[in-house]
């Protein structure tokens, strides 16, 4: 009986195993090596038509196959193709084996994230609306640290009274898949107060131009990406429809998606373009989450949130840059720039096509910068630290033209944990990546042209 | 997809449940309590010790301020659910009169939004956080590499290195490297340390696969002499590493099941589990891994810390705060059979001691020790851990040490033990107690660029290595030192001299003994397979 019912089995599991490993796309470019093919008959056909469809080089690299096609004996081979086949199947979701949602608890007087804002019934302190100082002096060296230094805002209508132009707001979500301090990431942009410093191309100092506001932080919920963006969602939303320029200071980069999905749902799904400076494609299709930084852009693509066709990614490199993801990105119109473009074409030609590429876009761009873009060089602690990458100068300039040339909607810097560089150098480059966006808004705003320099910064004009 | 494509996949997931079918049909249902599907949480989750706010009953004088309340709103000033917004009575009536009616009504609506978004309603909120079920690699993380995928061994431990073992790729005490259960049958393991990276702490994160790396790359002395007692724990004991288990890093939850099907693998075999990670969270699928091996309730727990980690009431249900509580509410562990040590942080507060206490729990805080000084303390914490019939686990949360001693730890407490007294205090209980499990948790290297709190952490691996080993050496009197390392003897400054020359030759003789004890056993041994193998020879031709 128990042989019948392993037997049964095994005949299930090879029948599964088959046909859930049709030939893809990608594995239709496998070309079965001889050496496996002429060895194939000495296979049942169940092992056969594994093998042959590609799939099992999903589980196990096609230079260590041949070697054992040719040199196992017919035993041998059959129990790795069969143990393989097992494998194939245990892999997928099973509702009587495995956990398909993480339950709550539904006792919980702490259920959802909302329960922690206070209704304006019962705030204590009865004030007009509006940004207000956080400093007792004019002109304050230090105190409590904000966001360049600027005003605080803790409720939409606050933003609403001070016309607020830009509300710069910490998410500190800390669920990179990299190493994690990404929530430590808006307390240290405050705390090095770099934000805000004068553009030395421009001369321009950008919050004599834009209103500007430290919105404090959004709540995160420590142990889940998928309850943070549901909150985070609902908050950048509301910021947007205040008419302020949410402007996030990650956390980690899964909070790309209701960062972008939060403006959507003010201004309209697939209404603007995003531009985002990463060394990872963020296009998991396949991870067994619903949301992690891994699969963050391809939800955004998936979910409508925005075009392929109006999305640009530069900088990519690194572990999730392999052929079916460049090829993904290629079929959903993405415009992506890798390391491999820069080096070739050479910095300047890529930047030149961006800037057409985003000029020829949508009216309106969200920027979202993960900060792995940069060279380790100039950002040691970034989550998911990639060798290679862009230099900070040329990160700068071109955030600083795009946010002149666009209008934009929204902004995000992501995955910068503190702890991983004792210096200052990750924060202080943090900061000014985040500068250079609110130095092109000021420059837009001033009227002048996105690549615009004062002539007193050009040349000292000395004989 | 094509339509042909799609039709033969829906076939596909066809066999698969079939299949699955037939697979849980063989299979004895033997599988210990844990959420598969989308079921909700199988126990009850209500938090005995929530207070509820008194009831209060609002005076006639006050009608005017409630009367464009309705008469739910009205129900709900009055009751339990509104005071932690008004405070009692006397609060409420401030309120009241500083309010208009229709303030009033904006006030109640506003707690009543509040309280409501605070609680699980079925219509508004998901009850689980759901994973992408359809995933084709749903399972990659834990999937188990095939044995045959690697050129055919014995079963038992590895040695990675070409020199005497040393020399390979790092491993905890560079000791040997097992990977299965057979592994550690075969190699008769007693301890098998296995790394657990999961990063889900609430402070700072990075406990991850960085603790685990650390403590394989700097953790040299795991395994090695104890000078203080003389006895070398890699010597005495089989002693693994059981490389690392696999966990899910976006979800502490569904790592659970996992960690403690791993841990009870080892426990099953008879072998120690010594479980490195990781954030405290793996409190509870480690020991209740023990529990499914030895039993519910028959399993004791010491917990060294700064937290007493029975938080409840969040809308998870397990984080690096909630194990303890877990434990008792799936009734793995009796709340008499826990011990705390080392408590000293915000929490708990006065009710949450109350609690304990009433449930029998036993708890040794820093406010004791400051009372009563360590070695009393200390006496008194292996007593009750060593009490007949206890099986011991111990969980180590290195914040129970002074930051001074461990800056690379996620929630750091000022005002703890020193390392002179907890590798006393480990060396003792897994001596002097009967340790069947060990965890040593919250290790984050990441945040201390010397590698001091990995020496540490390491050093508390050794000592109940140590400990452990002198228990099977039978050195289990109540705080044993080595007479030999502990006294030099040379002249009788203590007026102790003679006690010590005495205790020194009273091992020696005691080794020799054991000694020749050996060799005679050897011997017969010998003789007997000789005898054997001259009966078996065969007659000649």
């Amino acid at each position: 009986m128990i042989e019948r019912q392993a037997m049964l089995q095994h005949v299930l599991i090879a029948w599964a195993a088959t046909l859930l490993f049709l030939p893809g796309p990608a594995d239709a470019e496998w070309n079965m090596p001889d050496a496996i093919e002429s060895r194939l008959g000495d296979l049942p056909g169940e092992q056969q038509a594994f093998v042959s469809s590609g799939a099992i080089i999903r589980l196990i690299p096609a230079t260590q196959l041949e070697h054992e096609f040719a040199t196992r004996d017919d035993d041998d081979l059959r129990a790795l193709i069969g143990d393989l086949m097992t494998v194939s199947v245990e892999l997928q979701y099973d509702p009587q084996r495995d956990m398909g949602a993480a339950p709550l608890n539904l006792s919980s007087e702490r259920f959802n994230v909302e329960a922690r804002l206070t209704p304006e019934a019962l705030r204590d302190l009865e004030r007009e609306p509006g940004p207000f100082s956080v400093h007792r002096y004019l002109y304050p060296q230090s105190g409590v640290p904000t966001f360049g230094g600027a005003k605080v805002a803790v409720w939409p209508e606050d933003l609403v009274a001070g016309n607020v132009d830009v509300a710069i707001v910490g998410v500190p979500s800390n669920m990179s898949s990299g190493r994690r301090d990404a929530g430590s990431g808006p307390d240290q942009m405050r705390a090095l107060n770099t934000i805000a410093t004068p553009d030395v191309q421009s001369l321009i100092k950008p919050l004599d131009v834009l209103a500007v506001v430290d919105y404090g932080n959004f709540a995160i919920n420590w142990l889940s990406t998928g309850l943070t963006s549901d909150h985070v969602t609902k908050m950048v939303a509301e910021t947007a429809a205040t008419g302020a320029v949410p402007m996030l200071v990650g956390g980690d980069t899964s909070m790309l998606y209701p960062g972008v999905a939060g403006v959507a749902r003010h201004h309209g799904n697939a209404s603007f373009g995003l531009l985002h400076f990463t060394a990872h494609s963020d296009a998991d299709r396949d991870s067994d989450h619903l949301l992690t930084d891994r699969q963050a852009v391809f939800r955004l693509l998936d979910d409508g949130v925005v075009d392929g066709a109006d999305t640009v990614q530069v900088g990519l490199r690194g572990p999730s840059v392999d052929i079916e993801t460049l090829q993904w990105l290629r079929d959903q119109d993405v415009r992506y720039h890798t390391m491999a473009e820069l080096e070739r074409r050479g910095a300047d030609n890529v930047f030149r096509r961006i800037r057409r590429e985003v000029n020829r876009g949508p009216d309106t761009f969200f920027v979202s910068v993960d900060v792995s873009v940069l060279a380790a060089a100039d950002m040691a602690a970034a989550g998911r630290l990639t060798s290679g990458g862009m230099q900070i100068d040329d990160v700068v300039n071109l955030i600083r033209h795009v946010c002149a040339a666009k209008d934009i909607v929204g902004f995000e810097i992501t995955d910068l944990a503190p702890m991983m560089d004792t210096s200052l150098v990750s924060v202080l480059n943090s900061n000014a990546i985040l500068n250079a966006c609110l130095v092109g808004m000021a420059v837009r705003k001033a009227g002048l042209t996105p690549d615009y320099v004062h002539p007193l910064a050009l040349d000292h004009g000395q004989r | 997809m094509t339509n042909y494509e799609s039709n033969l996949r829906a076939l596909a997931g066809l066999a698969l449940v079939v299949c699955l079918a037939a697979t849980s049909a063989a299979e004895t249902p033997d599988t210990p309590e844990h959420v598969v599907g989308d079921n909700p949480y199988p126990f009850d989750t209500a938090d005995p010790r929530v207070e509820k706010g008194e009831a209060i009953e609002l005076p006639d004088e006050v009608a005017d301020k409630l009367s464009l309340l309705t008469p739910e709103q009205v129900e709900f000033l009055q009751s339990g659910d509104a005071r932690p917004f008004t405070g009692p009575l006397k609060d409420t009536l401030e309120a009241l009169d500083k309010r208009t009616p229709e303030e009033v009504r904006a006030w109640v609506a506003a707690m009543q939004e509040v309280h409501s978004l605070s609680r699980y309603d079925e219509s508004r909120d998901a009850r689980n956080i759901p994973f992408n079920t359809a995933s084709q690699t749903f399972n990659a993380w834990r999937t188990l590499r095939p044995r045959s995928m690697d050129p055919p061994r014995e079963d038992g431990p590895v040695a990675l290195g070409r020199y005497d073992g040393y020399g390979g790729p790092p491993t905890f005490g560079s000791l040997p490297l097992a990977l299965t259960k057979a592994d550690l049958v075969a190699g008769e393991v007693d301890v098998a340390i296995i790394g657990a990276p999961l990063n889900m702490g609430s402070g700072w994160r990075d406990s991850g696969e960085r603790a685990t790396t650390d403590l394989r790359v700097y953790g040299w002395s795991i395994g090695s002499n104890d000078q203080y007692v003389q006895v070398n724990a890699g010597e005495v004991l089989n002693i693994v590493d059981y490389g690392d288990v696999a966990v899910d890093n976006f979800s502490t939850e569904r790592s659970m099941q996992h960690v403690r099907e791993v841990v009870r693998e080892i426990a099953e075999t008879g072998a120690v589990p010594m479980i490195v990670g990781g954030d405290h969270s793996l409190e509870y699928p480690n020991v209740a891994a023990l529990a499914d091996v030895y039993g519910k309730e028959n399993v004791s727990v010491i917990h060294f810390d700064s937290h007493y980690d029975a938080w409840w009431g969040g809308v998870h249900l397990i984080g690096h705060g909630y194990p303890v509580y877990r434990l008792l509410n799936e009734g793995h562990v009796r709340p008499q059979d826990y011990i705390q040590v080392g408590l000293r942080s915000s929490g708990p507060d006065k009710a949450a001691f109350e609690w304990m206490r009433e449930q029998g729990m036993r708890y040794h805080t820093m406010a004791e020790i400051e009372q009563r000084g360590w070695p009393a303390v200390l006496d008194r914490i292996v007593a009750e851990a060593s009490e007949e019939g206890r099986k011991l686990h111990i969980s180590f949360d290195i914040d129970v040490l002074d930051p001074a001693f461990t800056v690379a730890t996620g929630t750091p407490v000022p005002g703890g033990l020193t390392m002179r007294e907890s590798v006393a205090v480990i060396r003792r209980l897994c001596s002097e107690a009967n340790v069947v499990g060990f965890d040593l948790v919250e290790l984050h290297p990441g945040l201390d660029k010397t590698y001091t709190t990995t020496l540490n952490s390491a050093h508390i691996i050794k000592a109940c290595l140590t400990g452990i080993a002198m228990n099977r050496e039978g050195k289990t009197a109540p705080h044993y030192l080595s007479p030999v390392a502990s006294e030099h003897a040379i002249d009788d400054y203590y007026g102790d001299q003679q006690q010590y020359l005495d205790a020194t030759q009273a091992e020696k003789d005691a080794e020799e003994a054991k000694k020749e004890a050996a060799q005679e056993a050897d011997a017969e041994t010998a003789v007997e397979a000789e005898n054997e193998a001259a009966a078996g020879e065969p007659d000649g031709e």
